[in-house]
């Protein structure tokens, strides 16, 4: 009685699954995309900022599929990951972290038929191609924010690894800040890492106590820098993500995010209509970047120009137009000549008015 | 060499001090009773989600710090008894205890990260001008307060009690310990469990007091600076006070001189407290006659 009663609703079960199988399978979606990131995405910053385009790539393609894995370390294991995300299906990789190139490049080369980007590097092969925002010159308006808003006229920069990258940032904002308040210093602390919470902390305290009353930087997560600059009563600036303007309700200015969807969206729109081109894309201010909302503590007048900045920013405005001396005294970039986009990483000096050390 | 600088990293020396001082204490219980444990690191990070998730889920930071005293000690447990009842490897259940920790801590913190938590509070002097360098320098967390008395107490255990003259003869013999009517294994039981809950306050001042978030790794090697520490204090609690704080002010000074303006590039500053640590145990090395408890990492079997 009871076998049969077992046997009955087995059957059932299975007829069930037989008529939803194939209605199943029919919802093929249009492409499955892969994406890993560095940390964890609930970081209010950088892997937050991926996060928040992928999830706006996935609302703009209807029945996308995204496949993702966070915490994966800048090594060999990342190649796993990913090719356990081709294995999967998917055909559309993004991988979303500086040391994540090598490894996703070598996985180009053995899968021809699925598409890379990757973000921040400078690698490319017919699928492979690179992204980033443009985030040197919109450092500068962040830096006239800063430079306005300075009583003490110092400002500190954390920077987690000082690539080149990192360095444009740093200059551009002392530019910024110097351009409205020629007296204002930049002091820089470099913890080695993109992610050290203990190290950082200790490292916003240090500039604090060296007098600086504005604090940023360059980190894969701006919270702990902000939550300390927040608990010494000092103003904090942004990087990576507008989220982060919650951790401080009081001292926080403005802040620099990306906006990496459109981008996103348009890329895989190509895969999927075939037309993927390789290419290094930079974009700045307007496209892949925005500037956060301002905080409470900033006058009517010193938004106007920041604003005002970000726009002249937005139009082509290039910080780095000659001549532009270092802070030992050479003249890195004679008069008449600027860097553009492609030397941006070629950054080892830092501008006049940094406190710091490049190499 | 200005006063903000030196008042800057004798705060900064204090307060990333406390954790290693907190785990070197821990691992020197451990090794006094013969047992090291390279997995330190692991039950710091246990301590670090524990107690961050605990502060979270609860709204009060001492209840974090005690649930991640729990959770360092019964994790500490696990590894004692692979050690001490399975006679395995102190070294290799050590590691794997390491690894067992670093993901265990990365998915009971998971759920927790982003979560914004009201920290240890810091207590200052009533009275004193807050921005001043006075308050400054006297305005730590409860658990830096605690951190030489605790250190005090340890140095009594050890060298005071009959407790303690029991988990040295352990350490130095253990046969000679069983001779003498004591249970060897049932001291080091003991002395782990001690162990683990100090290793796991330890990585809770690092999430619930000094940083107030949670990273997957967060204590960056911590817990491997406190093994070396434990050799730096020559077994001795107290020295472990004097070790904690000049690792701790390494780390700040650097930090501290970078922001100054260093003449110096910045990736020889950020080797500078892992050189001296070098440098240290070199020194330390050269003297004759170590200190080290005699049956350290070796296992007892029993006397048939």
């Amino acid at each position: 009685m009871i076998r049969s009663m077992i046997a009955a609703v087995a059957g059932a079960m299975l007829l069930a699954l037989l008529a939803v199988g194939p209605a199943a399978a029919q919802d093929k979606p249009p492409l499955i995309v892969g994406a890993i990131y560095v940390g964890s995405v609930n970081d209010y910053g950088y892997n937050r900022s991926m996060k928040d385009g992928l999830e706006e790539m996935k609302k703009n393609i209807p029945g996308l599929k995204l496949i993702e894995a966070e915490n994966v370390p800048e090594t060999a294991e990342s190649e796993r990951v990913m090719e356990g995300m081709i294995q999967q299906g998917a055909k559309l990789i993004f991988a979303t972290s500086f040391g994540h190139q090598q490894f996703a490049f070598n996985l180009a080369k053995t899968h021809p038929d699925v598409y890379f980007e990757h973000a921040g590097g400078w690698m490319q092969a017919p699928n492979f191609g690179n992204f980033f925002g443009a985030t040197q010159a919109a450092w500068y308006p962040m830096g006239v924010a800063a430079g306005k808003m300075t009583k003490t006229n110092t400002l500190g920069f954390v920077v987690g690894v000082p690539i080149g990258y990192a360095i444009g940032n740093v200059n551009a904002f002392e530019m910024g800040a110097h351009s409205v308040n020629p007296k204002v210093e930049t002091r820089v602390v470099v913890t080695g890492g993109w992610s050290d919470k203990a190290k950082e902390a200790a490292a916003a305290n240090a500039l604090i106590d060296q007098g600086a009353d504005v604090v940023t930087m360059h980190v894969d997560s701006p919270a702990t820098i902000i939550q300390a600059a927040e608990s010494h009563g000092k103003y904090s600036i942004g990087f990576q993500s507008i989220e982060a303007r919650q951790l401080a309700p009081k001292g926080w200015l403005t802040g620099l995010g990306f906006t990496w969807g459109p981008f996103m969206t348009d890329t895989a729109k190509s895969v999927i209509a075939g037309t993927f081109k390789p290419a290094m894309v930079r974009e700045g201010l307007g496209q892949m970047m925005a500037i956060a909302p301002f905080g409470p503590s900033v006058p009517g007048d010193v938004e106007k120009l920041v604003t005002a900045s970000a726009d002249k920013v937005e139009k082509g405005f290039n910080p780095f137009t000659g001549p532009v001396t270092d802070n030992t005294g050479a003249v890195k970039i004679a008069a008449g000549e600027s860097w553009g986009g492609d030397k941006m990483g070629n950054f080892d000096w830092y501008v006049e008015g940094v406190i710091g050390k490049a190499k | 060499m200005n006063s903000a600088l030196i008042v800057g990293v004798v705060a900064s020396s204090i307060m990333s001090g406390t954790s290693l001082l907190y785990a070197t204490l821990g691992e020197i219980f451990g090794e006094r009773a013969g047992i090291v444990n390279l997995g330190l690191e692991g039950v710091m990070l246990i301590g670090a989600a524990g107690g961050f998730a605990a502060t979270a889920m609860t709204g009060s930071p001492y209840l974090g710090i005690a649930a991640a005293a729990l959770a360092g000690a019964a994790i500490n447990l696990i590894f004692a008894y692979v050690v001490i009842a399975r006679h395995a490897n102190q070294l290799a259940a050590g590691l794997s205890l390491m690894f067992f920790g670093i993901g265990l801590s990365a998915l009971i913190g998971r759920p927790f990260v982003g979560t914004l938590i009201a920290g240890l509070p810091r207590l200052s002097v009533p009275g004193l001008d807050p921005d001043g360098i006075g308050a400054r320098l006297v305005s730590y967390d409860a658990l830096v307060y605690l951190g030489a008395p605790v250190a005090l107490f340890a140095w009594w255990l050890v060298f005071r009690t009959r407790w303690g003259l029991g988990l040295r003869t352990v350490g130095e013999s253990p046969a000679a310990a069983f001779a003498a009517g004591l249970n060897p294994q049932r001291l080091q039981y003991q002395a782990l469990t001690l162990a683990g809950a100090l290793g796991g306050v330890a990585g809770a001042h690092i999430s619930v007091a000094l940083t107030l978030t949670w990273a997957e790794g967060m204590t960056a090697g911590r817990g491997f600076i406190a093994i070396a520490l434990v050799i730096f204090a020559k077994w001795n609690p107290l020295w472990a006070i004097a070790g904690a704080l000049l690792f701790g002010g390494a780390e700040g000074l650097q930090l501290q001189l970078q922001a100054a303006g260093a003449d110096v590039s910045p990736f020889i500053m950020n080797m500078t407290p892992y050189l001296l640590t070098l440098l240290v145990l070199i020194a330390w090395g050269w003297s004759r006659g170590s200190a080290a408890p005699a049956a350290l990492g070796r296992n007892f079997v029993g006397v048939e």
